[in-house]
Parts: C-alpha cells; structure tokens; sequence
C-alpha cells in the first residue's frame, strides 16, 4: 500500500510537472487538437473592457452535482471578476425538452454569454440553434451540437482532458496491483461522449501499458443503482479479480457495497469524480486505491473566460481541455482544493 | 279490468342444489303498492333480482302486461319498463341532481350529440316539483343533499323511467322519523302515476301504512299473500317468523 | 369558464354558487393570476413580460398541457395512468424511426407510428384494466416501467433526427397565419376536450364511472368500454405530446417526457381535476399547466440557484393543492 501511494504521488507530480504530456491524446468532437485550459486568461485589459458595460451571463445545465457546483463555482467567479452578472442558472434534469426550454427562457433574459453542457448532438441541435441566432456566446461543456461551426455558431467547447483521466485510472490501478493481475472493467453503457472517452482510454491504456494486466471482466452499466448486483455478480464469477475500474464515482458506491457485503478487502478499486463516501473508503484504507478528478473548477473558469474574449471578438481556440488529477489517501485535501476549490468533507479529512 | 303490469308464475330459483326461492307467485296492478316481507335470508334479494334483471329463474316465468319475457340483464329489465331504487340509491354523488336523473339515459341534440341540459333541467325542475322532493336546485350537488333528499332523487328517477313497475329496496332504512315521512309520503303519491310498487321493507309500520297487499317470504317459501286491510300486524309477524300468534 | 347551466332558469345567485362545492375550480384561476401579476411586477425588467417570453411558456407548455387532458379523462374515470411519460418516448421514438423508414410517405408514417404507440400502450393499460379488473395504478406503473424500457431499447439509447419539414413544422416550429403550430395544437385539442368532457353524453359516463362505478352500471352505462376508452384517450395525447416534442427538438430520444408525470399530475390536481374520480376540468387543466410552465419560467428568470428553484416551485404546488384539495373534501 505505502509504495503504491508513493508511486502513485510520484505519478502525479509527473503529471503536473508536464501537463502538456497527455494533450495530444484528448481530441475534440471534430477532431480539433487540444489548447490547455492554462492559455486561457483574461487580461488586465480585457476585464477593463468587460467591466461596466452591464453584460449578463446564463449558465444552462444538464443537471444538479457536485460537479456541476464547481463548474458553476469557477464560472460565477470568473464572471465576477470582469463584472459580468449571471442573471439565470437552469438544471435540465437529463431532459432534452426541458434544455430547450431553457434555453428559451434564459434568452428573455438578454444574456451576452451562455454557458451550457449539451445533452446530446442530436437533440441539442435545434435546442441551441434559437440562440445561434441571437448574437449570444455560446460556450459547450464537453458536447457539441450536431454540425455546429466553430467561430459562427459557438465560441468554443471546454472539457476534461478526458484521455488523460482515463490513462490516469489506468496507471494508478495497475501501481495499485504491482503491474500485473486480472482486473474487471465497469463502463457506461451510453453514448455519452464523456464517459465513453475516459472509459475507452482506461482500457487503451491497459491494453497498450501493461501487457501484464488483463481485463477478465467487462460489465456495461447505465443506471447507477443497479451497480450493487452487477458487480456481485462480476465478483462472484471472478473470484480473483485483483481490481475493478469504476466508470464514475456514483456506481462506485455500489461496488464498494458488493466488495463489503463478500468480504473482499483484496480487490482495488480506482474510480473517476471525487465523491465523499469513495474518498473515506480510500484514507481509512479499503479497497480504493485511487480518485482520478477533473479540475471542475478551473474547468468553469475557463468557459467563463473563452466566453468573455469571444464577446471581445478575440480569436477563441475551438477546443479547451482542463487538467485531470489522480487523488489519493496521501493528497486528499489538496486534491479536492485543486477540483473543486473548497476543502475536502471533514469525514475524510478526519478519517486521515 | 287492467292487466296487471307484473305477475310471476310459479318463479323458482336454485344456486347449484340450494335452492332460494321455490314456487313464487305474485301480480301486481297498476297503481298498487304492494310489499315483500321477510327476514334475513328470506330470499327477498333473490326475488329483487330476478325481477330486475340480474338473475334468471331457474323455473317459471314472468309476465309484464301480458307479455311472456325472459331477461338476462338489467338493460332488459329497463327495457321492460321495470325501475329499481337500490339501497345505495346507485347515485353519482359528485353530479348535479338533473345529470342523476338522467344518468345513462342522458338526452341530447344537434350533430355533435352534445347534452341538451336545458331540457333536462326544466324536466327534473317539474318531476321534483310534482313529487314535492324539495331539494335546493337541479343543479345541487348530490353529496350535498340530505337522506331524505337523496332517496327522493332515487325514487324520481326511478319514476322518470318506470313504465310498469318501481322496485323499491328498504327506501328508508337509512333515515330519521321526519325524513321517512317525507319519503312515504312520495311512495304513496306514486299510485296515482298508475304503475305498480314493489316494496321490500322491515319496519311493519310502514307496510301498513303503505301497501294495498303483503307478500311474505320466509326461508323461499312464499307464506302467503293478505290484502293490508284484512289483516293485523300479528298475523303478518307470525307468517313471518312461522310462531302461531298466542 | 363557468358551467354553461348558468343559462338556465333556475341558475343560483353566483354567491351561493361561489360559496357551494364549486370553489375550489377558481383556485387555479386565482393562483394563476397571483403567480402572474407577482412575475410581472418583480420580472418587470427581466423580460418576463415580453411578447416572446409569454409564447414561449405557451409553446414549452404545450405537451404537458395535452397529456393533462388524457390524464383529465383518466382520473375523472377514475383511474390514473402513470405511464404517459414512457408513451411520450415511445411514440416520439416511433414515429421518428418510421419517419426513416419511410422517407416518401414521412408525415403520414410518423404521425402513424407516433399515435398508433400512444393508442397501443393505451389498449394495453386500457385492457388489463377494463377486463381483467387490476388496478390503474399497478398496471400503469408496471407499464410505465416496461415502455420505458421499450423506448431504451428501440434504438439502444440513441437519438433520432427528425428531418422531416412539414412535419417539424406541423408540430413543433411552424406557424400558420403568424400563431406558432403549438399554440393552434393546445387550443385544438382543449377546445375539443373540452367539447366532449363537458358537453357530450360520453363526458358524462366518464364522470359518472368516476364517481360511482355501480351506479354507472346499474343505469346501463358500459362501464368497461368507458375505463378502456379513457386509457386509449390517454395513450393517444401522450402519443401526440411525443409528436410535438419530436417536432419541437427535430429529434427524438428515449428520455422524453420521462420527467413531465409529476408535472401533468399537479397540472391536472391543481385545476380542479379529483385524484379518485367524478370530477374533472380540461380548462382548469390547461391553467394549471400553464400555471407550472410560468413557475418555470419566472423562477429562472428571478435568477434563482437551482435548488431555490426547485424549493419554490415545490412550495407553491403544495399550496396549490392542499388548497384545491381542501375545498373538494370540505
């Protein structure tokens, strides 16, 4: 365990030394190469420019997390900061009418920028096309509209670097098992490009980095609650596994409840998204050995910023990435301080 | 001499080998009233629903104005002209009184069959006026009636429709002194609309004050037939209970 | 609004009507217009009032107001259908995929689909509790249930693209003579709804196997035909609510009105409509979905957090109900 968490930190710091190691690898949804998230500041000149010329922000999302609260965290101080107000933030509940809704909504309000994740390319297509009209901003979280141009119709996509989360799973589950082992591969079984990209660079890695790890088990899962049963299952015909990749945070709890409810302290888990009850089970040391985490916050900051220059008719890189983080017993505090900008639950701070 | 509006010839009714009415005879004149009598189990239920539709008699037959018919629905027993007030007066209790008196039955007009409620108003308006049930308005809400009220609905509509026969099922068992006046007091006006009463009632009381003849059931078999005048309470509480009068 | 007996002779003072079981059909009225003047006057610089911002609450309410109508059937006859969420994706998901299949004939075909899977889905719930007696809520909840699971797997949780332009236009983004296609399909089919819940002898069965099933039956209303019929009614809008929401999004998905039950059910509940039967009004219902698309709408603009949102929205239901509530158990 006390190697592993070295090894794991020393990984990490190798991460955050280069982080333009991994950019190559995350593309956009056109295949637009990656700009770091890091490029992206607005200048003293720019909040001039900004500041008191009454511009107005709309942040439309998908849904309500921990996540969403974070980007929204990093977003509203960005906003702030060049003195633009965020006059309405939605929560679509998943539901591809109601974001049309929204939308229509937020556009009465006259905002300048808008902020959104949307739902799916198909059905969000005609949903934001009422704003395209207007002369909105419009900045995507990790999708994109179905034939949507870049500079005409959107200022720019912002994402995880989702490549990077992925390998990163990959890398601290494999210290975590010594390189080599069978592991079982929990995925979402959606097409939800976020997750299919972090869960296909899980297993690239694996597949491409340790010849020595073999994937035994593959378990596709679209509602969370039912994680529980599935990953019984899973143990109960693999035995032997030596660890299970998690797609995010929130079915990670049901597979942890499978490990408990067979006993199994053995088998690692390493998941994606920092959530409390995963992070407890790491620092009081069970099964988990690993939280890879977005920046959501910076992520956020970023959008907010893309925005901004876009409505200052600056040139916008059509594709941004924000860093991941590979979170474990030993930078817990820092982890959550560098995702999502607010301390880590005093549980597990306490569990430490 | 009229014929009479109901007669049963000899109506016997069996559920697999129990048997539950054996060998009924009754008629019944226009404009009569006449009342079933029994206790628990007697088989005046039974008889009810065979007369209304809901059972077919296993032997026997019923005449209605002379004409030999075999129902085997409700439907049919309306058909015939034969109205049951039920003891739970089958009221729709969140409509108007005039949308329950047509209930079913509902009268329409023009090409899109829309319900011509202006008619059906004034007609309720002038049948609780002639039965002097005394209700708010045809428009009141039923739940918002009193007992009283309520079975005169019942019976109302069971005279909007009846053309032989109104079947009338413990119409006051539910109701104070007062309202049960009133309610005999519309059962007795029916005989002047000329067509007859079937009353099944426990309190004797009321038989007396109602009826022109008594029937009396006891265990399926019909007891007997007196016209009220020519009898007393005792001989009626003996045939039912089968005890001889000291 | 009122009931059109008002024209009859023995009509009571509107006092006594007011003061009568009549009451609580104002509710919706009065919320609406409570909730309204308070947006105008705190929204007054937050667009709440423009033109645009109206209609849209309109265009956005359109398929939840047309669910409410089926539902108005439904708990007027007593019973409840739970599984209009799922029709809505199966039917929006249908006729989408026949939209494909049939490019030639694609108006024709998706509107087939798209309310011959409303229909379908009511057939079944219609059937089971018709014939077989099982209860409303168990077999809607059981079907609600299986459709969605019909809509997942139709298309393995892909969206469609609706492409086609007369049929986009017929039921989501088109217009005819300058009023949006969605306000013209809400004032149809209240219209009609209304027509046949209020003035046909078919309405009054409904409300009349609501009310007292027994007495329905023993004055030779087919009680069973009626309980089918309301689910086919029922199916049918939420297979109508599919279309325009296929229309409106020019794609459709699976998860589609997965989200609008509740909102329909407290549409309906807070226009007056009874949870268990004989009671019921597609204009209140059309109110009370206007009501909530209004809520929506003037909580986002207030530009409230989205738990405040939720709270608020939630609050103001309650008081909805428990009002309108109050009043019908008085």
């Amino acid at each position: 365990m006390k190697t592993t968490t070295k090894l794991a930190t020393a990984l990490l710091a190798a991460t955050l030394l280069h982080p333009a190691a991994g950019f190559a690898q995350t593309v956009g949804p056109n295949g637009e190469s990656a700009t770091p998230s890091s490029d992206i500041v607005l200048s003293d000149e720019d909040i001039a420019a900004l500041s008191g010329q009454g511009y107005k922000a709309a942040l439309l999302w998908h849904t309500s997390s921990d996540f969403i609260n974070a980007v929204s965290a990093g977003a509203n101080d960005e906003f702030a900061r060049a003195g633009v107000d965020v006059v309405v933030t939605t929560d679509a509940g998943f539901d591809a009418a109601k974001q049309r809704s929204d939308i229509e909504t937020a556009l009465s309000a006259g905002p300048n920028v808008i902020l959104s994740l949307p739902l799916d390319p198909v059905t969000s297509a005609a949903a934001f096309r009422e704003a395209v009209e207007t002369d909105v901003e419009l900045v995507f979280l990790s999708n994109l509209p179905a034939d949507y141009v870049h500079g005409t119709d959107y200022a720019a996509i912002v994402t995880d670097d989702l490549f990077q989360m992925g390998k990163q799973a990959a890398d601290v589950l494999a210290e975590a098992i010594g390189g080599e082992g069978e592991v079982g591969y929990i995925f979402h079984d959606a097409s939800y490009y976020v997750t299919n990209q972090r869960d296909q660079a899980f297993k690239t890695t694996i597949e491409t980095d340790y010849p020595d790890i073999s994937i035994v088990a593959e378990q596709g899962i679209s509602d969370p609650a039912r994680a529980e049963e599935l990953a019984s299952a899973m143990l109960l015909q693999n035995p032997e596994l030596d660890g299970i990749y998690v797609t995010w945070a929130e079915p990670a709890d049901g597979v942890l409840a499978a490990l408990r409810g067979a006993g199994n302290t053995e088998t690692k888990v390493v998941t994606l998204d920092l959530s409390e009850p995963v992070a407890l089970d790491m620092v009081r040391g069970g099964n988990v050995a690993g939280i890879v985490a977005d920046e959501a916050y910076e992520l956020g900051r970023a959008m907010a910023a893309v925005g901004l220059k876009a409505l200052l008719d600056q040139e916008t890189p059509a594709f941004v990435v924000a860093p991941a983080l590979t979170v474990t017993a030993d930078n817990v505090a820092e982890g959550w301080q560098q995702s999502l900008r607010r301390d880590a639950p005093a549980s597990v701070l306490a569990a430490q | 001499m009229t014929q009479p509006v109901l007669a049963l010839n000899n109506i016997r009714k069996s559920f697999g080998g129990v048997v539950a009415i054996e060998d009924f005879s009754l008629t019944i004149e226009p404009g009569e009233i006449v009342a079933l009598v029994g206790d628990n189990g007697a088989g005046k239920s039974t008889l009810i629903k065979i007369i209304s539709g809901v059972h077919a008699p296993s032997s026997g037959n019923i005449v209605i104005e002379g004409e030999s018919i075999s129902m085997s629905s409700a439907t049919k027993a309306r058909e015939h002209g034969i109205e049951v007030v039920y003891q739970d007066l089958a009221l729709a209790d969140q409509q108007s009184v005039y949308m329950n008196l047509f209930l079913g039955r509902e009268v329409t007009r023009g090409p899109f069959g829309q319900l011509d409620r202006k008619t059906m108003i004034a007609e309720t308006q002038r049948l609780v006026d002639e039965l002097d049930v005394r209700i708010p308005s045809p428009h009141a809400t039923i739940r918002d009636l009193s007992g009283g009220q309520r079975q005169g609905i019942a019976i109302a509509r069971a005279t909007r429709w009846a053309k032989k026969l109104i079947l009338l099922d413990e119409p006051t068992a539910a109701l104070g002194v007062a309202e049960t006046a009133k309610v005999e007091k519309i059962v007795a006006g029916l005989k002047a609309r000329n067509i007859g009463v079937l009353i099944i009632s426990h309190s004797l009381d009321q038989v007396f004050r109602l009826s022109d003849r008594i029937c009396v059931l006891r265990r399926g078999k019909q007891i007997g037939i007196r016209k009220t005048a020519d009898t007393d309470k005792n001989e009626i509480v003996s045939m039912i209970t089968g005890l001889s009068a000291a | 609004m009122t009931a059109p007996q008002s024209a009859a002779p023995t009509t009571p003072s509107l006092l006594a009507r007011l003061s009568g079981a009549n009451l609580q059909q104002y509710v919706v009225y009065v919320g609406f217009l409570a909730i309204f003047l308070f947006f105008a006057v705190v929204l007054r610089d937050s667009g709440f009032l423009t033109q645009r911002n109206l209609i849209n609450i309109i265009l956005q309410t359109a398929p939840v107001t047309i669910m409410a109508i089926g539902l108005v059937f439904a708990l007027s006859a007593g019973e409840i259908d739970l599984s209009i969420g799922s029709t809505v994706a199966v039917s929006a998901l249908g006729g989408a995929m026949a939209m494909a299949a049939f490019p030639q004939a694609a108006l024709l075909a998706g509107i087939g689909a798209g309310l011959g899977m409303g229909l379908l889905v009511g057939l079944v719930n219609g059937a089971l509790v018709a014939y077989l007696r099982l209860p409303s809520f168990l077999v809607t909840l059981a079907t609600m249930g299986l459709f969605a699971g019909v809509a997942r797997s139709l298309t393995q949780l892909r969206s469609i693209p609706v492409t086609d332009p007369v049929f986009t236009g017929l039921f989501g983004s088109g217009n005819l003579f300058g009023i949006p296609s969605l306000v013209i399909w809400t004032i149809a089919a209240v219209a009609i709804g209304h027509f046949i819940f209020r003035q046909t002898k078919y309405g009054a069965h409904v409300l009349a196997t609501g009310d007292n099933a027994r007495a329905a039956m023993v004055t030779g209303i087919k009680v069973p035909r009626v309980r089918l019929s309301v689910f086919l009614i029922s199916g049918a809008m939420a297979g109508l609510a599919g279309l325009l929401y296929s229309g409106r999004l020019q794609a459709a998905k699976y998860t589609l009105g997965e989200t609008d039950l509740m909102t329909v059910i407290a549409a309906v509940i807070v226009g007056g409509t009874l949870l268990n039967g004989g009671k019921g009004s597609i204009i209140g219902a059309l109110v009370g979905s206007l009501m909530m698309g209004m809520l929506n709408n003037g909580l986002i603009l207030m530009g409230l957090s989205v738990s405040d949102q939720m709270i608020v929205r939630g609050l103001i239901i309650l008081i909805a109900v428990a009002v309108s509530l109050r009043e019908t158990s008085r």
